[in-house]
């Protein structure tokens, strides 16, 4: 196993484990930052492709992803604590709205 | 060899934090694995060659994203419901998908050819700005128009809290 | 002119649109002058038609078109006028035009005079097309016409639901009837190949009939008389319809439409010739609704009432001629009934007009120098229909009586001796009917005696032209007249010797009739009650109708509702029907309820479905290259 497979795989398992994350844990503070690991995975896959075949405009898009992430982050916060503040919880068990 | 050896320390201690923040209850906790994790890939990426990368991987996704992370944590109580059961009643459905998505991926990934060439690129930062402002110039403005669009949902946002407060 | 049938037919029905249409808003002297003048002029025409015809002696034919042709069938639309359809024609629209112009006076102030006239020119129309018809699908088409007009004017004032209702059961018992005339049409087409009447009676009078029973044709051709015409078993829906305007009663339940029953036994003569049996059956069933009839016309109360059972029993009479093969004589009968029938009908509704309403001869009395023109006419006619000679019924009711007896085609001596207990009968309640309502005491209320006023000149010139025809009609020898077509059935020689004593006889029970009546009800009134005293359970059991209505409401319309409630309704329509439906929505309603568990509003339970969705399209991709 050369180095790229070993980091693509590593970035699918932070991937995976980032969504199983969202799945399964209930707290939403924690999901959110589930999601951030989501991101780092498919950076890392990005980054590594990007390095074994020597194309720049992997890290570009990388650098992207920063930025998306950032702004992201930034709305998803203020968003996450009105919807706590008015639930009383942070629990998302509680946020079902949609229940048709 | 030195090289390698690092590389993996890397790579577990990434795993190992992704790890940890699926297990840790207190949300301080898995901010902090998390931040571990992202300065492991930020290794991970000095290693490679890719600097540009690891010094943003620090600069905004640790010292922006995850500050921002722990300071919300310091300000809500977070002993709730969801600290004292933290998992939903996906788990182990959870896992298993888990499991299958991996494994899927993991499969395809080494049933793939090996990477033609080992062409060690390396990007300096010369390289990188040289493309990105050349060649991905309008990437790069939509993006800033991007984050002025999220600072003026940010202020939004905080403004429709303060109206419901009070 | 080059089509005179379809001009007499015609006519009424231009009639009725213009009435139909317009006459609403036309006004009610625009209404008459269409409505009777259209009429008039079909008789007019017809009369012309009758001088050719003589002229010539050869029927007129009028081929109108072809109704379809198809695959070796063709139905024709004709009309034919021979001498038994001159008959006919001549009786529909001369008494017809007569009620038209009586209806004047009659339905002066009512709200819907336009739509009877329309309703009555209507009628006309298929009476006409009935009588002048070639084959028997256009016969069938004017028998079905007259059924529906007949409905619409017995409902004339249909906001009273009596009056509705007796219109609705004179059409179903009419249908059931039709019934049995559809299936003698279809056995008569399979057999014969056309349903055109001359060739139908050409094929069963010839050497080589074809291959269909006769008597079961003749039967069932029957029963559709028994519906039209008012015989037993169906013979309910003709008291009932009574509640109809007068005018009405005398035009369609008198003169003509009743009378298209044996009208169409009588045309269809070769295949009552080749089937004893059903003659037979014929005869016997005339007869017993004649005895049956008058029988309650004894002791009926409503002047209009005594009048249709009469009518009744005056069919059974005809159909006993048709039964013997005279039928010639069963026309004859006919045309004298059709003249003394509609000036006694049109004679009550004289005398209801004059009262202001009133129909219970037990409320009347003493009206006879009060209302001269009308009493004179109505006993003309009651003479007539008793059998006084020389008025016309006497003549035509000798002949039935006569072919009873010595016809050698059926006739026989119990036929003979019902038919004169009949005719005894007949006398006896007409004259009953002439007493209680114009002479003794008045037994009208005051308001109502103040009323009494003679009829206008439309009406009571009609009741004295009507009253001329019942006096001298009997001496136009129709028999004679119709024998090249109806030949009259030769006589038992047994019998031959009893023909004078059988006129004196009929003459004698006329009399009789009248002097038993005029003893009973001339008299004290106590006479007529100690009479009923004595025969109280008779009394009732007549009085009742023999309750055939009750029983036809026992044995058949609660049994049909029964079934229409509980298992049509209730199992047909809720169960099946309606299960199935609510079985279906249920069901969707169930698999719905089962499928929005997915919409349980978690966000992390979508995501593990996009997550299965995730793995199955990278296994399949996978799968697939």
């Amino acid at each position: 196993m050369d180095k790229t497979q070993l980091l693509v795989g590593l970035g699918v398992m932070l991937f995976a484990a980032g969504l199983v994350g969202v799945m399964v844990r209930r707290n939403a503070l924690v999901m959110l930052m589930c999601m951030e690991l989501m991101l780092n995975g498919v950076n890392l896959t990005l980054v590594s492709f990007a390095q074994q075949t020597g194309a720049t405009e992997g890290a570009v898009l990388v650098f992207l992803v920063f930025v998306v992430a950032a702004a992201e982050v930034a709305i998803a916060i203020p968003i996450l604590l009105l919807l706590a503040r008015a639930r009383r919880t942070l629990d998302v068990e509680a946020y079902a709205d949609l229940k048709g | 060899m030195i090289e390698t050896a690092l590389l993996c320390l890397f790579a577990g201690a990434a795993a190992l934090g992704a790890v940890a923040m699926l297990i840790a209850r207190h949300p301080m906790r898995v901010a902090l694995a998390l931040i571990i994790c992202m300065l492991s890939l930020a290794g991970i990426y000095a290693l490679l060659g890719v600097h540009v990368i690891a010094v943003f991987q620090v600069l905004i996704y640790v010292g922006a994203v995850m500050v921002f992370m722990v300071y919300v944590i310091l300000l809500i109580d977070v002993r709730d419901s969801a600290f004292t059961r933290r998992f939903s009643w996906l788990l182990v459905p959870g896992i298993a998908g888990f499991v299958a998505l991996t494994a899927v991926l993991c499969i395809a990934l080494w049933r793939g050819e090996s990477a033609s060439g080992t062409a060690v690129g390396a990007f300096g930062v010369r390289p990188f700005s040289e493309v990105f402002l050349n060649e991905y110039w309008l990437y790069f403005e939509l993006v800033s128009v991007l984050l002025v669009a999220a600072v003026v949902a940010a202020i939004a946002v905080v403004k429709i809290g303060i109206g419901r407060r009070g | 002119m080059t089509h005179p049938l379809l001009l007499i037919v015609l006519l009424p029905l231009a009639g009725f649109l213009v009435n139909g249409l317009v006459g609403g808003r036309a006004g009610p002297r625009f209404v008459s002058a269409v409505g009777c003048g259209l009429p008039i002029a079909a008789f007019a025409i017809t009369v012309k038609c009758f001088l050719d015809l003589s002229a010539s002696g050869a029927p007129i034919v009028d081929p109108v078109y072809t109704w379809a042709a198809f695959d070796g069938h063709s139905f024709e639309v004709a009309f034919v006028f021979d001498r038994l359809a001159a008959v006919m024609t001549l009786i529909v629209t001369g008494v017809g035009s007569l009620i038209h112009v009586y209806s004047i006076g009659y339905m002066k102030d009512d709200r819907g005079y336009a739509r009877y006239f329309a309703y009555l020119n209507v009628f006309l129309f298929f009476m006409l097309m009935l009588v002048l018809g070639k084959s028997l699908l256009i016969l069938f088409v004017g028998w079905e016409g007259v059924g529906l007009a007949s409905y619409l004017l017995i409902g004339f004032w249909f906001e009273d639901a009596a009056k509705a209702r007796a219109g609705k059961k004179a059409f179903i018992t009419n249908r059931v009837g039709d019934a049995g005339f559809l299936l003698g049409m279809f056995v008569l087409y399979q057999a014969v190949g056309t349903l055109d009447m001359g060739t139908i009676n050409a094929a069963f009078a010839s050497a080589t009939p074809p291959a269909v029973s006769a008597t079961l044709v003749g039967i069932l051709l029957f029963i559709g008389a028994t519906g039209k015409s008012a015989q037993i078993p169906l013979h309910v829906w003709l008291p009932d319809a009574m509640a109809g305007p007068t005018p009405v009663s005398a035009l369609i339940h008198a003169a003509t439409m009743v009378t298209a029953g044996v009208y169409m036994t009588a045309r269809m003569s070769a295949i009552y010739l080749a089937a004893p049996e059903a003659s037979q059956v014929i005869a016997v069933v005339g007869v017993a609704t004649a005895f049956f009839a008058a029988t309650i016309a004894v002791v009926q109360t409503d002047i209009k009432k005594v009048l249709a059972y009469s009518t009744i029993s005056q069919l059974g009479l005809m159909f006993v001629a048709i039964g013997v093969g005279a039928y010639g004589v069963a026309i004859f009968h006919l045309y004298t009934h059709a003249f003394f029938k509609a000036c006694l009908f049109l004679g009550a509704g004289s005398v209801i007009h004059a009262l202001g309403g009133e129909q219970d001869i037990r409320k009347m009395g003493g009206l006879a120098r009060r209302i001269p023109i009308t009493f004179v006419t109505f006993a003309v006619a009651t003479a007539a229909i008793a059998g006084i000679p020389p008025l016309a019924g006497f003549f035509s009711k000798d002949e039935i009586l006569w072919f009873a007896l010595a016809s050698d085609r059926g006739g026989s001596t119990a036929l003979f001796a019902a038919a004169s207990v009949t005719a005894l009968l007949t006398a006896f309640y007409m004259f009953r009917l002439l007493w209680l309502t114009f002479f003794g005491a008045s037994r009208m209320d005051a308001k109502t005696e103040h009323h009494v006023h003679e009829s206008p000149p439309s009406m009571t010139g009609v009741l004295v032209v009507l009253a001329i025809g019942s006096a001298i009609g009997g001496f136009v020898a129709i028999p004679h007249y119709l024998e090249p077509l109806l030949p009259l059935p030769a006589v038992q020689s047994a019998m031959a010797h009893l023909e004078h004593p059988v006129v004196y006889m009929s003459v004698a029970l006329g009399f009789i009739g009248l002097a038993a009546a005029a003893y009973f009800f001339g008299g004290a009134a106590k006479r007529a009650a100690g009479l009923r005293a004595r025969f109280a359970g008779l009394h009732r059991v007549l009085s009742g109708k023999y309750f055939v209505d009750e029983a036809y409401d026992a044995l058949l319309a609660r049994p049909l509702t029964w079934i229409s409630e509980r298992v049509f309704l209730g199992l047909g329509d809720r169960m099946l029907l309606d299960g199935t439906l609510h079985g279906l929505t249920g069901f969707a309603r169930r698999t719905a309820g089962v499928l929005a568990r997915v919409q349980t509003g978690n966000l992390q339970f979508y995501l593990f479905l996009a997550v299965l969705g995730l793995v199955a399209a990278l296994g399949w991709s996978w799968q697939h290259g």
